[in-house]
């Protein structure tokens, strides 16, 4: 399942010398947004030669660090030291020129272009009179790249390479644009077990060049395979600087979830107790699915007015298994059951006909910002509500009794929804499936983003589905949302489910254990 | 757009509110009221019955077309071969009724029609299915169209069409004082009024276009829409085609290449969005006399020389579309401060 077992000890095998001058340092940085504290008096230094693991919850403050060191925020209190010298970063451009390169989740390169010309991005060699030196700029790139470990052809299209390679090419760009610390965020993310070794060997590479790596990540056994040291984040404030030597995975959760008597009811971190397995009729019945480079041997069931819950880290292929039984993919392998009858829905609309609503977890995908609330209520069931005219005064009452039913606010199904809040907005989105009862509701992600009562809000709706007997999926990163009403939980990764939770207690340390 | 107005909440009232949030259909009201106060004053011409059953006549067939491309603007996509598919329709319809090689008298008017919904088909399938852009789809079917219709006539006008056409399309057979033609291109634009307004179909026109990964999401097949639009592009346009025939009492196929542009200006200036999902019938009947009045009033105008008279309705047809831009991002604007 991780490649720690592989890689131990074998590629980090020189620890970065301790005692050497930090080539940065944070000084009790403090990054408020509003009201909130995004960063609290956080300090934290990166050594010679070091791959410094950074790891904690959703929320906890990495993404906020992450964006100081690259010079999208400026801290509002505290200060960078980035070679013994105080800097400060006024925009993600001036970071680079200080040296510090970003390599995001998002690659950024340019899939049309060939390799080489991504490797010298923006910054062509050129000879006499401007033209590009084509030559020198092939031959520079093939040397940057072998070092790293990747012999390919730099003439052929960067998109022609998986996704792995594409990535030990951004980070080439990056390196010899001059980068001597690199931020990895969530590199492995969406990596096979191979690939994830050739960028870790490329990573114990740059490191033996003196090049400083921060390594971000939810994959706490890819963190523990390469860093030589892991800052923990909780609640925007550090936990602790470890040495790799000695810390293990059950360790770092405890880090991450800590233990205040405070938080208890919101982390869920003493576990819950999930209910007997229902014995009631199976409506959704998956049977090993698999999609090539998605998922592999998916099988779970949903009873009728079951919510079960799957929690996985981004990239375990949760979304996959969605938009296949959505209809927008089509699984190579397997047997997808509906009330006992096989379906495989090619499209959307087939699959709505057969009682499958999906939620998706991007709000942009879902919503229609420039059009009213009750067109954007009414879409997804015009013909079953209204017949094939469509009757605006029955349209605007049905949407009036569901805005209110979700409790929107504001309760005016002729606003434009592209005025509503973020939570509000995901309330319409939610009352598009509510016009006619489902049989299965997929939600991906149903609550990110969302304040602790708008979050409440649309749970309890979620849960009123269940209770008319609805089969519910609940695909969530957030073990809080999984664990919140679930009656079964399942764990995803890479892929796989690795384990399902039933009339047992279930953890929030348990869950990051298995995904 | 078609929101009932009784219904608005007393509390964003306000006449200023009111008309930001009807920038769409009010920008080109007004230039379309302009043009007409302004063309009524500098002529004597311009308000008389002959001269208005005139612009009717005129905008009549281009109407029809505009209806069918409406849908596909809608969508977010392009429908480049109109014009083609227009002259083919008409040709075809003509070269039936003569019968030379295939006779079929009047049933050719429905067996050219079938045609052009073919070609519709063709481009609906191309862009919706197989993934090529309408752009390129359509252009392509615009050339395939031409030489259709030049192939099948030897390259050579047909001076006989049936009396049906001829009987729609003449200028003098009016109902009313307004000209057959001109009902005929009412009756359609109602036709897609009312679908497009009150029919489910249409509603999943304007939301695939407005953001087509959200209707996707909401179970709408949005590749059927985009494949229905381009067939109902296609059949307006064949409609345009006939009606053509019919008033000027021949086919002729390399006639009819400009419906394209007039047709297209037309609608954007209405105000229905090149991007999808903003606007309607209502905006293309503005347009649509918009670009009537316009035609027809410069050539009225006394002291322009005839040569000029092209590039001037392009630097008014500018000014209207720029009307269009300013008024909608005073919409945009307000209704982000609601």
């Amino acid at each position: 399942m991780s490649s720690s077992d592989l890689l131990a000890g074998g590629v980090a095998a020189a620890p970065a010398d301790v005692s050497a001058q930090p080539v940065l340092q944070l000084e009790h940085v403090t990054k408020r947004f509003g009201g909130a504290t995004a960063l609290n008096d956080v300090s934290f230094d990166l050594l010679p030669g070091e791959i410094h693991g950074l790891v904690g919850e959703n929320g906890a403050g990495k993404s906020t660090l992450m964006k100081i060191l690259s010079g999208v925020h400026s801290p509002d209190e505290g200060e960078i030291i980035l070679g013994g010298e105080s800097v400060t970063f006024a925009s993600p451009k001036d970071a680079k020129a200080h040296g510090v390169g970003m390599i995001y989740q998002e690659l950024s390169c340019m899939q049309q272009l060939s390799i080489a010309e991504n490797v010298f991005l923006g910054r062509h060699l050129t000879g006499p009179g401007g033209v590009i030196a084509w030559g020198r700029m092939q031959q520079e790139a093939r040397e940057h790249l072998a070092e790293l470990g990747l012999n390919v052809d730099v003439t052929a299209q960067l998109g022609t390479l998986s996704l792995g390679n594409q990535q030990l090419g951004e980070i080439a760009r990056t390196v010899f644009s001059g980068a001597h610390i690199v931020v990895l965020d969530e590199p492995t993310s969406a990596l096979s077990g191979p690939e994830a070794e050739k960028l870790f060997e490329a990573m114990a590479n740059l490191k033996t060049r003196g090049r400083s790596l921060i390594f971000i990540s939810h994959f706490l056994e890819d963190v523990l395979a390469v860093s030589d040291r892991v800052t923990v984040l909780k609640n925007s404030r550090k936990v602790a600087t470890l040495p790799r030597e000695g810390l293990t995975k059950h360790r770092l959760i405890e880090l991450m979830i800590g233990r205040d008597a405070d938080q208890l009811a919101e982390s869920y971190e003493e576990g819950i107790q999930l209910p007997p397995r229902s014995d009631a009729a199976t409506v959704l019945d998956i049977d090993s699915i698999s999609s090539t480079g998605a998922y592999e041997d998916v099988t779970f069931s949903v009873k009728a007015g079951e919510i079960v819950g799957i929690f996985g880290n981004l990239g375990a292929g949760m979304t996959e298994v969605a938009r296949t039984l959505f209809g927008q993919t089509v699984a190579e392998q397997g047997r997808i059951a509906l009330d006992g009858a096989p379906v495989a829905p090619r499209t959307t609309s087939q699959a709505k006909k057969l009682g499958i609503a999906y939620l998706s977890e991007n709000r942009r995908k879902t919503l229609f910002p420039r059009h009213e609330i009750f067109k954007n209520i009414s879409l997804a069931h015009l013909d079953t509500l209204l017949g094939p005219i469509v009757q605006q005064k029955r349209e605007i009452e049905i949407a009036d009794d569901l805005v209110k039913r979700t409790g929107t606010r504001p309760a005016n199904p002729l606003l434009k929804a592209g005025n509503l809040s973020g939570g509000n907005q995901q309330k319409v989105v939610l009352a598009k499936w509510l016009t006619k009862t489902p049989k299965v509701l997929i939600l991906n992600e149903p609550t990110r983003g969302m304040d602790v009562g708008a979050k409440r809000e649309v749970l309890d709706l979620v849960k009123t589905l269940k209770n008319e007997g609805v089969a519910i999926l609940l695909l969530s990163t957030e073990p809080e949302t999984v664990m919140a009403e679930s009656d079964r939980v399942l764990v995803m990764s890479r892929g796989r489910i690795t384990r399902e939770f039933a009339g047992e207690r279930v953890s929030k340390d348990l869950l990051m254990e298995w995904a | 757009m078609a929101t009932q107005a009784p219904a608005q909440p007393a509390s964003s009232g306000g006449a200023i509110s009111w008309a930001s949030r009807n920038a769409r259909l009010l920008a080109p009201l007004l230039t379309l009221l302009v043009m007409v106060i302004f063309f009524s004053l500098t002529t004597d011409v311009f308000l008389t019955v002959p001269n208005l059953q005139n612009v009717v006549t005129q905008i009549a067939p281009i109407a029809v077309a505009a209806t069918g491309i409406t849908f596909v603007l809608l969508c977010a996509e392009i429908d480049l071969s109109i014009a083609s598919v227009s002259t083919l329709t008409g040709v075809l319809a003509a070269w039936f009724f003569v019968g030379d090689t295939v006779a079929l008298g009047n049933w050719g008017i429905p067996a050219a029609l079938i045609v052009a919904a073919l070609c519709g088909l063709i481009n609906g399938f191309l862009s919706a299915y197989i993934g090529i852009p309408s752009f390129m789809a359509t252009l392509a079917m615009l050339t395939i169209a031409r030489g259709m219709s030049v192939y099948v006539s030897g390259g050579k006008p047909i001076f006989e069409v049936p009396p049906f056409l001829k009987a729609i399309g003449s200028v003098g057979n009016q109902v009313f004082g307004i000209p057959v033609i001109g009902l005929v291109a009412l009756g359609v634009l109602l036709i897609g009024e009312f679908v497009l307004s009150y029919t489910k179909f249409g509603r999943y026109v304007y939301m695939t276009g407005a953001n087509r990964e959200a209707a996707e999401m909401s179970g709408v097949n949005t590749r059927q829409i985009v494949m229905m639009s381009l067939v109902i592009s296609a059949l307006t346009a064949g409609l345009t085609g006939l009606l053509f025939i019919g008033r000027l009492s021949s086919a002729n196929p390399s006639a009819g290449e400009d419906i394209l542009i007039s047709t297209i200006a037309a609608v954007v200036l209405g105000g229905t969005s090149l991007f999808g999902g903003e606007g309607g019938i209502r905006n293309t009947i503005l347009g649509l006399l918009i670009f009537g009045v316009l035609s027809n009033g410069l050539n009225l105008l006394p002291n322009i020389p005839i040569t000029f008279k092209q590039a001037l309705q392009g630097i008014v047809l500018l000014a209207a579309l720029l009307l269009n831009v300013f008024a909608l991002r005073l919409e945009r604007v307000n209704t982000k401060r609601e």
